[in-house]
This record gives C-alpha cells, sequence and structure tokens, in this order.
C-alpha cells in the first residue's frame, strides 16, 4: 500500500484578473519507508507542491485542487478540512527552505522545540509534563547530533550557524515522530562537508526509524546518492519519475536528459574544458507560462504536437510526460 | 548591549549639544538683546546688565557666550521668565508633569485600544471586520482635535454632565506638591480623602486624554495592523503552523510578540506628535501644562520662556526617544547584537 498517493494536484495562484496554474496536474506516490527525491530547477514548483501537501498554503492566494490524496489508504478529499490538517500534521513534518528564517527570531531554541512536543506523548501533570518536555527536547538535539544542548537551549536563532539551525530544524521536525518527512533543500547554501552530515542524518533516520522522506533539491546529482526513487518536475509540471537507477541511466524525459547533461559528475568521460551540454534559454515566469508542455520553448525534440499536453505514460513504473521520449533510442 | 548604550549615549550627547546651540541662536535672531533674551531681566538696571554681560561673557567670541549659557542650563537656571519674572525652571518644574501625566496616559489609551484593534484587523484580512476598522480609522484620524475636544465636552460635560470639562482636580482637594504628577502626588499623600481625591483626578483626565488618544490610537492600529500582516506572511509562522500548532497558540506565541517589538519601535516617534496634540488640547480643557504656558508666551513674545521651553520639551521628547529605543533593544534579542547606532 502506498502511504501517500498524489494523483494530478494542480495549485493555481489567485489573481486579480486571472488565476494562474503554478502546479499543474502532478503526480506523486511515496511508499513507506522510500527515499524520493523532487527535482528540478528553481521555480519549477517544488515547494509549493511541498506546502500543498502539508496545507500550509495561504487560502486566500492559493487555490489546491488533486484528483487523488491518499494518505495510508484514507482518502483525504473526503474528510473535512480540520480533520485532514490533523491527520496530516500528526504523521507529516516539513523541513522548510531557508531553516533561519523559520525559526521565530524573537522566541529561544529551548522554547520552539518545546512547543513542538506533542500534548499525546505527555502524562501526568502540567509540572511532570514540563520536565518531560525539557527531557525530550535534549534527547531530540541529541538525536540530530547536537552536543552541547544547553547552549542550544538558550540561544536565538540568529546566534547559530546556518547548518546548526537546519539541525534543530530537523529536530522540530522529528518531535512528532513523523511517518513522512519532507525536506525542502535541507542543504542549499551550505558547506559540503555540512551537506554531508545533514543527508547522512536523514539517511540513518530513514534506515533506523523507517521514516520517508521526500527529498527536495535543485540539483540531481546531489541528491540521487541518498534517493531510492526520483520525480523531476519542469515549470510546474510533471516531467518523469521512476527509480534513481533509471532516472540515472535511462531518462526517457528530454528535460532528465538534459539535467543529466549538464552535470559534470555524470559526464566523465567528457575531454577536459568541453562544454557541457545544457538546454537554452531559461524556465518560464509564472506571468508567461507556454501552452502545452512547457519544455517546448527550451526543448531540442519539440515538434508542432507539443502544444498540447502530453500524458502520463507507465512504462514498469517508470513514468514520463512527453510526446517523444527518449526511450526508443535505448 | 553595553556597545549599544554607549551609542545611544554619545547620539544624546550630540544631540543635546545642537539643541542648545539652536536654543542659544534663537536668542540671537529674536529681536531684542541677545543677553536679555537669554536671561529675561527686562528690568535690570545698567550695573546689573554690565555684571550679567560678564558672567555670559558677551564681550567674547560666541563659542564662549555658547558655553557660558550651557554652563548656565546645566547648573540649572534657565533665565527669567519675560513677562512673570519668575525662574523659567520653577515654572517648567510645575507645569512640565501636567503635560506629560496627560500625555503618558493618552499613550496608555491610544495603545492599549489601537494596538489589539490592528491585530485583530490583520487576523480578519480581507474581511468584513478589517474594512470597517480601517474606515472607522481613516475617519478617526481625520477628525481635527479642536473640533473633536469642544464636541466631547459639549456632550460628555454640558448635556450628560458626567465628567468634568477643565482642570486637572477639583478645588476642594488639596494636595501636597511633591513629585508635580498629580496622580502621583495623591497617591503619596495620607489625606483621608486621598481616594476621593484620586477618583476625582481620574475623573478629570479621562476626557482630555481620550481627546489627546484618538489620532494616535488610529495610526497605532494602522501600525499594529501592518506589521501583523507582516508577521503572518513570515515563514517562521509557516513553520509553526506545519510544527501542528493552534492559530491560537501561534498568534499568542509567535505574532503577538514579534509584532509588539515592531510597535514599540514606533512608540518614541508617536510620543513626539501625540506631546503637540496635548499641548492644543490643554487649551480647551484649561489643563494646567506646559502647552497653555507656550502659548501665552507666543502672545506676550516672552522670547526667554519660548526658548527654553521648547529646549525642555525637545529634551525630554528625546529621552522618551531613547527609552523607547532600549525598551526595543531590551525585547528583541536581534537589535541586542546588532551594532548600529542610528
Ligand atoms: N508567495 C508567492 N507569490 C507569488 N508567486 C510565488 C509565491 N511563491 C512561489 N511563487 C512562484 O511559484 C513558482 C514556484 O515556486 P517554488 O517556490 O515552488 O519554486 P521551487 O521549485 O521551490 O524553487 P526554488 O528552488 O527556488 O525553491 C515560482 O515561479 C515562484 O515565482
Ligand atoms: S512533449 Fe514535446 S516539448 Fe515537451 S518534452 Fe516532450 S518533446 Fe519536448
Ligand atoms: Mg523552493
Amino acid at each position: 500500500m502506498n502511504l501517500l498517493d498524489i494523483r494530478n494536484l494542480s495549485i493555481e495562484l489567485i489573481g486579480q484578473k486571472h488565476d494562474i496554474l503554478a502546479v499543474d496536474r502532478v503526480s506523486l506516490t511515496m511508499k513507506e519507508g522510500e527515499v524520493r527525491g523532487l527535482v528540478g530547477e528553481s521555480g519549477s514548483g517544488k515547494s509549493l507542491l511541498a506546502q500543498a501537501i502539508i496545507g500550509v498554503l495561504d487560502e486566500s492566494r492559493w487555490r489546491v485542487h488533486a484528483d487523488r490524496f491518499h494518505w495510508r489508504g484514507q482518502d483525504l478529499l473526503r474528510l473535512p478540512i480540520e480533520e485532514r490538517k490533523a491527520i496530516i500534521s500528526k504523521d507529516v513534518a516539513m523541513i522548510f527552505q531557508e531553516p533561519i528564517a523559520c525559526l521565530d527570531p524573537t522566541t529561544t531554541i529551548g522554547e520552539q522545540l518545546e512547543e513542538a512536543v506533542p500534548e499525546s506523548m505527555l502524562y501526568g501533570f502540567f509540572w511532570q509534563k514540563r520536565q518531560q518536555r525539557k527531557k525530550a527536547v535534549i534527547k531530540l538535539l541529541h538525536r540530530v547530533g547536537i552536543k552541547q544542548h544547553t547552549m542550544c537551549i538558550n540561544s536565538y536563532p540568529h546566534q547559530l550557524t546556518e547548518a546548526l539551525c537546519q539541525r534543530v530544524m530537523i529536530a522540530i521536525a522529528l518531535a512528532r515522530r513523523p511517518i513522512l518527512l519532507i525536506a525542502d533543500e535541507p542543504t542549499a547554501a551550505m558547506e559540503s562537508t555540512n551537506q554531508g552530515q545533514i543527508f547522512r542524518l536523514l539517511a540513518s533516520l530513514n534506515q533506523l526509524k523507517n521514516m520517508s522522506i521526500l527529498l527536495i533539491s535543485h540539483d540531481l546529482e546531489n541528491v540521487t546518492h541518498w534517493t531510492h526513487t526520483i520525480t523531476v518536475m519542469y515549470s510546474g509540471q510533471f516531467v518523469e519519475a521512476g527509480t534513481t537507477k533509471q532516472i540515472f541511466t535511462k531518462p526517457y524525459h528530454p528535460y532528465t536528459q538534459a539535467l543529466l547533461d549538464s552535470s559534470p559528475k555524470a559526464n566523465m568521460h567528457l575531454p577536459a574544458k568541453a562544454r557541457l551540454m545544457t538546454l537554452p534559454g531559461s524556465i518560464p515566469i509564472l506571468q508567461h507560462l507556454p501552452i502545452g508542455c512547457r519544455l517546448g520553448p527550451r526543448c531540442p525534440r519539440a515538434q508542432k504536437q507539443c502544444v498540447n499536453a502530453p500524458k502520463v505514460k507507465n512504462y514498469h513504473g517508470h513514468q514520463v510526460s512527453c510526446h517523444f521520449s527518449l526511450k526508443d533510442l535505448y | 548591549m553595553l556597545l549599544f548604550f554607549v551609542r545611544r549615549l554619545s547620539l544624546f550627547l550630540f544631540t543635546m549639544l545642537l539643541l542648545t546651540w539652536f536654543a542659544f541662536s534663537l536668542a540671537h535672531l529674536f529681536p531684542g538683546d541677545p543677553l536679555i533674551n537669554l536671561t529675561g531681566q527686562v528690568n535690570a538696571n545698567p550695573e546689573q546688565l554690565i555684571a550679567l554681560g560678564q558672567q555670559y561673557h558677551t564681550e567674547d567670541h560666541m563659542i564662549f557666550q555658547y558655553f557660558s549659557y550651557l554652563e548656565h542650563i546645566i547648573s540649572g537656571d534657565l533665565g527669567l521668565s519675560m513677562a512673570s519674572q519668575l525662574p523659567i525652571a520653577s515654572e517648567l518644574a510645575n507645569l512640565l508633569p501636567a503635560t506629560i501625566e496627560l500625555s503618558i496616559v493618552a499613550l496608555a489609551i491610544a495603545m492599549i485600544t489601537g494596538v489589539p484593534i490592528g491585530f485583530v484587523a490583520a487576523i480578519y484580512h480581507k474581511r468584513k471586520v478589517d474594512d470597517v476598522i480601517l474606515t472607522f480609522s481613516m475617519i478617526g484620524y481625520s477628525i481635527p482635535i479642536f473640533w473633536l475636544g469642544l464636541l466631547a465636552v459639549l456632550i460628555f460635560s454640558i448635556e450628560l454632565g458626567w465628567l468634568p470639562s477643565a482642570g486637572q482636580l477639583s478645588l476642594i482637594y488639596e494636595i501636597d506638591h511633591v513629585t508635580g504628577f498629580l496622580i502621583i502626588d495623591i497617591l503619596l499623600s495620607d489625606n483621608t480623602y486621598k481616594w476621593q481625591a484620586f477618583a476625582d483626578a481620574t475623573a478629570h483626565i479621562i476626557l482630555p486624554a481620550c481627546v489627546v488618544a484618538l489620532a494616535p490610537a488610529t495610526i497605532f492600529i494602522r501600525l499594529a495592523r501592518t506589521t501583523m500582516l507582516e508577521i503572518l506572511e513570515t515563514s517562521y509562522i509557516k513553520a509553526a503552523k506545519a510544527k501542528g500548532l493552534s492559530f491560537r497558540q501561534i498568534i499568542y506565541r509567535h505574532a503577538v510578540r514579534n509584532a509588539m517589538i515592531q510597535v514599540v519601535r514606533h512608540v518614541g516617534l508617536q510620543f513626539a506628535s501625540l506631546m503637540t496634540l496635548a499641548m492644543v488640547t490643554e487649551v480647551i480643557f484649561s489643563w494646567p501644562g506646559i502647552g497653555r504656558w507656550l502659548i501665552d508666551s507666543i502672545y506676550q513674545r516672552d522670547y526667554t520662556a519660548i526658548q527654553n521651553g521648547l529646549l525642555v520639551l525637545s529634551i525630554f521628547i528625546f529621552i522618551v526617544h531613547i527609552i523607547t529605543d532600549l525598551t526595543y533593544a531590551g525585547l528583541n534579542p536581534l537589535a541586542r547584537e546588532r551594532s548600529y547606532g542610528s
């Protein structure tokens, strides 16, 4: 049974004149204990999708619609909003992009951690609960590899480094013992040693606690080492999904191909100083989205037919959304 | 924090220099003999004037004159009022506390009503409540204070007879002058009618304080509203939502605190305009404060009083600025360490 099964999720930005389809019918499935990478260029709607899943998008500005939204076999779309939120916030945790901005600057780390410990994990009278909260916080900090817990508890966010803040964010996310952790660019703007530490921490959580992780990144190459499966997005549209191996060795979609070609590690055989292959142009802005397949203007294989959005085709679990996929080349 | 304090102190000293220099130059810009303008000794005979001139170094360079003027100010000698021939320092000591009292009560009213209403408006953003609050705050802001004061007297004192319309305290109570702040003096005194006097003083201050508070309250409403809206958009509020906190918890634990800090930052600025409003209102309500005294001084061309009264008033407003800055720094962990001196 799938842990999370989302079919054709769309997110519209409500505008004054007309609405803009920022995320266009993206599907996403997650199995229990799976680490899935969600990859796409900056601005492809990865963060929007993640925020829509946990339901923190501002309802007055965004409209979210999905054909199917199952969580552990339960159809969340049939439930009233409050119940849906309760279920999601119990089992799904998210660490946002830019950890420092996600911590309240005027509250100590300790307090912010304490309030993340759910009431249901405590018992006894309120003074006993306070003690338990304090203990739980220290344990959480140890779990994410922060040893100087007293220093950390009494600090304000701006007094900590970016990497420490990210660990604190992970600790906050872990407080509810989530089944699924959504990590939105957890290592952006970090040195590579710190990046490795964070990834290893996430990997160990996945292995020891069987926690599923949705790992969001703009860098395909960066996450392949840590993921079982990968979903690629471009400009709010679904591109391709499959196991990491499928995506890495036999990409079916021209965009995934281009992503791989532009990464130096996957092109070890290239002669020194040769040009890396990249797609011309850049990702379209929300106000000027092309019709049909949004990759069209940049795509080397584009033809007339591409003004109609392609349907998702499934080849043994390797899904691709393209009229002229590269499948036949292999 | 220490660095922060030192920076503020140096800023304070520098501003004091500028302010005193300005007051000093006023004495030269006003018509008449600068020495008489500075000291207010209109009835002095020639010998006295010569002695005074020596004290103030009138024969020496401007800089020496300025420093001797500074010396007098620092020792508490602000000259005599040209009109009443009383020392200005003692007049100010009598009058300024009444104005400060009125302003502080008005500020409290403005903040206690304005800030929560602003927060409510932000929480109900884009709904009826928000629109209604915004409309009323626009109307409240545009009402001229003189008209409002007269209207308040007409309704609450004359028609309804609920509240007194003039003065600070009924003449039947006699309170010893200790600090100059009437309410504090009443509480300090041990008269048998202490609590009646307190009630009477409270009744007297309500009407003028509310009149003064109206415009600043509308400013606080809009200030609190925009700040709260900004805070509700921040990532840490979103993250708090994702943590599973309820809307209530998010507002009370995170949003209000952060918004309050930003509001406190603007109190100093608002206080200056509030003092001006208070001085105008004093005239309507015959409040024995510095406002009426200053306006009278202007009518009587009492240059010494104008110049030194303004000086003391600006010093006071500047001190309030510094106090709010320090409060802001005390509340905001970020500002405590950031080393800016603005
Ligand atoms: N609050 C917002 N208001 C208007 N447009 C927004 C807002 N948030 C995101 N967008 C737009 O939605 C699109 C997708 O944004 P999103 O943040 O999901 O991208 P992303 O894939 O997470 O990129 P990044 O790698 O930069 O985080 C972008 O074009 C962005 O400009
Ligand atoms: S559908 Fe057409 S434009 Fe889109 S990726 Fe495939 S070939 Fe390119
Ligand atoms: Mg993002």
